[in-house]
Order: structure tokens, then C-alpha cells, then sequence
């Protein structure tokens, strides 16, 4: 593969000359890597500049490059899988590099949705926390029909702020997990 | 630390009356001078420069200042703030840290710049602590420069230190990363004056402190200080977490405290690296091998990137147990973090603005100013 590939491929989706530069300052092993997942789920420019930052900084942070890392088999394992669609795959492929970008982070949402599946909470019943995980607050969100319904939910929730799942979801958010 | 030498100093005209050109002249004989009319004319031609912010380091500028000189700090959108003065007496610094948040608020304007009407400058800050005799002011002059770093070569300190510390609600803060104390060392602050460092472990001034003073360099030039008598402060901002910080940060902490004495520190802050996505951008072109980048930071909602928050509050609450082991009652505050934060880190939270700042000036260890007494307990207590 050259350059004339990746300058084709940024012109037909109309690249800022910047992305297409960042590209192009890559190793040609690290281009061609890129060129292939590109080509390969059509992405696009905003997509294309996660993916750069993400795999610059995991580069920098630990010493791989990006033909290594997009090889890594769980990134391949998505690539190749013939039950997603473009869109699934392109999501779990950002996810997948995210949580290599922010490994503690995607540890603590993971350890959070852990604790949030074990509540068993009824379907009028929601909790969240925010992306990224700041603010250090939980979100509950309760849907009623009728004053009685909302009364059962909200016993629910009295309960639930009592149990040791949430008490370990403010633990985690805290920093002490 | 690097001794500072520009390339030429451009002087506008009716800029050479003034004490600062005489310093200049006198630190620099080798050095050409140029007169131009205009030096924001002369400025643009920095503008041509591949990396504009690095050029503008080279020359130095002597203008006058055509704005005011005082401003209050425009901290952080929805972040607890300290009510804090600056001062901006020069633009842009001899240093080069990656991570200087300069690289991108001065883009578009990177000359190194030392304003040369100085009587400007005081006239200003007499008339508002005049008119406001029953307010207390808290004044920095290291926001859009380092304090001290020029100070060798401009002699600003020896021109405004004496106002300031005749001054009877002033706290004049000067905040570095040099060790250019020698300027300040044979005045008397008269406990108006604190000479503050931004600290950092060795390994970290190293790898993103360029052309600064190493920490044993403003270690010792703190000392110096203090037995000059002034006050001190310290600032752990940015904290840079890697692979050991814990131990490096550990061993600063506790080096800082046994070289000096912990009664005469005013205040200690806390900030953690952050930079918006732009100066990122920028960052990764004029260093890309900083590994700073490479942290878990994620965009908050005042555009600022910072570790993710249960990442930052775990250090923060590490930095403060290894300050508070050094140092039971010194005063330590956040920069630019959220009441959130505060609230995980400290366990309370300023009610305003005006809680904190009237705290951090409680050291001045009078109690006739402001409305603060009341609610002046700060995090020294925490």
C-alpha cells in the first residue's frame, strides 16, 4: 500500500489536510495497519481522529506500535466476526481500544455495571453513572404509572441505597475501590 | 536552570526611560538592542516562525502596557475558585514546560514581552487597594509568566516588592519554577510577600519542565527565602501520574517539609495535570514524546481534561495524608477542581469564593478585614 491510497481515501471523504497529515507521518507499517481497519469499517474523520489519539498515546504510554496493537487478537477477533454490521463492529473496535486507552477506567465502569446487574433492578428502576465517571454522583431514575407503584419504587430504592452493592458503587467512584 | 540569553531585545519607543531598560541594558551588554515604534508591528513577524510560541521565546520585547495591569483570575467555569489578583507585568516565559497552558491562551500573541511602565502598574494597584482599605487581596504575578524567572535581567521585583509590602491588605504572592531569588533577598517583605514554587519531582521536571530550576535548586532557593523572610507557598500542581509516582511525589513531599519551616508556609495547592484538546494538539506537535499525554484524562465539563475523577481524588487524598504527616496544619487547597472533588478529597467544600480566598488570606494572621472570620477554617483543618 502508499501514499497515494490514504490521500485518496482522505480526499473522498473530504480529511482536513491535519488528519491526513498525521496519517501520512505514521511508519509505513503503522499507515498500512491504519489504511486497512479504515477501508476496511469506512471510517470516517472524527472516528479516524479517536483512533489516532487513542493509539498514539498507548503507544507512547507502552512502548507498541500501532500495527502491533491493532493485531492484538481481540481487536482482530471483531474485525473478522461475520455477525457484525459496520456499525457494531466499528463500536466494539472503539470500546476495545478505549478500554486499552483507559484500562482503570474501564475497570471501575466494568466493576459499577457489575454491581448494577447484581441489584436485579425492576425495569422502572435505572442507575448510572456519568462517561468518564466524573462528578463522583450515581443517577436513579424511577418511572411510575400511579402514586402506589411510585411508593413500592421508591421502598425499592431504600433498599437498595442500604445494600452493599451501592454502598461499593460510591466506594468505587470515590477513588477506593 | 538555563540562564536566559534573547537573541536581540526590541525596545519601543519611550520604553528606554524607565528602570527596566536600564536593567536590561546592564544584564545584557552583548546583547542587540533595537528600537521600533511599534513592538506589536515587531511582533508579528514572529508569525512566519514554524513553532511561533517557541520563537517568541528567543527575543525579548520591552513595550509599554496599554491595558490594566490587575485582573481578577478567571479560574475555572464551575470551579471552586480562590478570588485571586493577577498581575501581568510580562507575557509569555524564558521556560518551556510541555504541558504550559501559555502554548495555546498566547498563540496568537507568543512574544516574550516585559511591560515597561512599571509606575503604570503601581499607580493601578495603589488605587484599588486605596479605595478598598477594608478588603483583603490576595495578588499574583505569575499567570501569563513565571514571577521570578526575568527577574535577574528586569530587576521588577526591587520596583514593586517595597510598594506592596507597605501595603496594609496585601498578600503579594510571587510564583516560580526558577531559583531567581538573589533580586529579593535584600528586601523586606514585611509579611506581605509570598514567594511561592511550583514543585515537581525530578523526574517529571526532567522530562516536561524545560529550562527550569531542578528541585534541589528551588528547594534551596526557598530556604533562602524564608530566612530572608518572606512567607512561602507551594504549589503540587500539575501532579503528573506514571508508573511510581506515589514514591517520587512521596519523597518531594517530605524533602519540601524537612528542608523548610512548615510555620512559615501560607499555602500549599493541589492540582492535577489538565489541558484542554486543544493545547493537547498543540502539545503533541511541539513535544511528542511526552508521555504526559498518555494518562487516563478525560474531558470534563469545563473543557479541561483531567484524570478521571475516582484516578485524581485517590491522589489527591494520597497527597494530602503525606502533607498532613509532614505538616498537621498547614493550609492546603485545590486549584480548579469541583465541590465534588473537594468534597471527596477534603470532606467539605467552600460554600464560594469568597470562603476560600477569605481562608488563604487568614494568614496574614489579622482578622479586621473582609467578611471571613466566620467561615475562614479552609482545608488547614481538614
Amino acid at each position: 500500500m502508499n501514499d497515494q491510497q490514504i490521500l485518496a481515501y482522505s480526499k473522498a471523504r473530504d480529511f482536513r489536510h491535519n488528519t491526513v497529515e498525521r496519517w501520512l507521518g505514521l511508519n509505513a507499517p503503522d499507515r498500512d495497519a491504519l489504511l486497512n481497519l479504515a477501508q476496511g469499517l469506512d471510517v470516517g474523520q472524527n472516528h479516524l481522529r479517536d483512533l489516532l489519539d487513542w493509539l498514539e498515546e498507548i503507544e507512547l504510554r507502552d512502548g507498541v506500535s500501532f500495527a502491533e496493537i491493532l493485531s492484538r487478537e481481540e481487536l482482530s477477533r471483531i474485525m473478522s466476526d461475520p455477525r457484525l454490521g459496520r456499525n457494531d463492529k466499528l463500536k466494539r473496535l472503539k470500546d476495545e481500544l478505549r478500554r486499552l486507552r483507559f484500562p482503570r477506567m474501564a475497570r471501575i465502569e466494568k466493576e459499577i455495571h457489575q454491581r448494577v446487574g447484581e441489584m436485579k433492578l425492576k425495569p422502572q428502576i435505572q442507575v448510572s453513572v456519568p462517561s468518564g465517571l466524573e462528578s463522583g454522583t450515581v443517577t436513579v431514575q424511577v418511572k411510575a404509572t400511579d402514586c402506589d407503584e411510585m411508593k413500592r419504587l421508591i421502598g425499592d430504592l431504600v433498599r437498595l441505597s442500604e445494600g452493599e452493592q451501592m454502598k461499593q458503587i460510591f466506594t468505587l467512584l470515590r477513588g477506593e475501590g | 536552570m538555563r540562564n536566559f540569553t534573547p537573541s536581540e531585545v526590541l525596545v519601543e519607543a519611550g520604553s528606554e526611560q524607565g528602570p527596566i531598560y536600564k536593567n536590561l541594558k546592564r544584564a545584557f551588554p552583548q546583547v542587540p538592542f533595537t528600537f521600533v515604534e511599534d513592538a506589536r508591528e515587531a511582533a508579528l513577524a514572529l508569525s512566519v516562525a514554524n513553532d511561533r510560541f517557541g520563537a517568541g521565546k528567543e527575543k525579548l520585547f520591552l513595550a509599554r502596557h496599554r491595558g490594566e495591569f490587575l485582573k481578577k483570575c478567571p479560574g475555572s467555569e464551575g470551579q471552586v475558585c480562590c478570588n485571586y489578583f493577577v498581575i501581568n507585568f510580562a507575557s509569555n516565559c524564558p521556560m518551556d514546560c510541555s504541558y504550559c497552558y501559555l502554548q495555546e491562551y498566547l498563540a496568537d500573541n507568543p512574544a516574550l514581552k516585559v511591560f515597561s511602565n512599571v509606575g503604570d502598574l503601581l499607580s493601578e494597584a495603589d488605587d484599588l487597594l486605596t479605595r478598598h482599605r477594608n478588603c483583603f487581596f490576595r495578588i499574583g504575578t505569575g499567570e501569563i509568566t513565571d514571577s521570578l524567572a526575568l527577574d535577574p535581567y528586569i530587576g521588577f521585583c526591587a520596583e514593586v516588592v517595597p510598594f506592596f509590602a507597605d501595603q496594609p491588605n496585601v498578600l503579594l504572592e510571587l510564583k516560580t519554577k526558577s531559583d531567581c531569588v538573589e533580586g529579593l533577598l535584600r528586601l523586606d517583605p514585611k509579611e506581605r510577600v509570598v514567594v511561592s514554587w511550583s514543585m515537581n519531582p525530578q523526574r517529571v521536571i526532567d522530562q516536561d519542565e524545560r529550562y527550569t530550576a531542578s528541585f534541589e535548586e528551588r528547594l534551596a532557593a526557598a530556604r533562602r527565602c524564608q530566612a530572608a523572610g518572606y512567607k512561602l507557598g507551594f504549589h503540587f500542581d500539575p501532579i503528573v501520574e506514571y508508573a511510581g509516582w506515589e514514591e517520587d511525589y512521596r519523597d518531594m513531599v517530605e524533602r519540601i517539609f524537612a528542608a523548610v519551616d512548615y510555620r512559615r508556609i501560607a499555602w500549599v495547592s493541589m492540582g492535577v495535570l489538565r489541558n484542554t484538546p486543544g493545547l493537547k494538539r498543540i502539545m503533541r506537535t511541539r513535544f511528542p514524546s511526552t508521555r504526559v499525554l498518555s494518562g487516563e484524562q478525560v474531558l470534563c465539563p469545563d473543557g479541561k481534561m483531567r484524570y478521571f475523577q475516582p484516578l485524581r481524588v485517590s491522589m489527591y487524598r494520597k497527597m494530602l495524608s503525606w502533607i498532613r504527616s509532614a505538616s498537621p496544619t498547614v493550609f492546603v487547597y485545590l486549584c480548579m477542581e469541583s465541590k465534588e472533588v473537594w468534597e471527596q478529597v477534603f470532606g467539605f467544600a467552600p460554600s464560594c469564593e469568597k470562603e476560600l480566598g477569605n481562608s488563604l488570606t487568614a494568614v496574614r494572621g489579622e482578622q479586621k478585614f473582609g467578611s471571613g472570620s466566620g467561615c475562614a477554617s479552609g482545608a488547614r483543618q481538614a
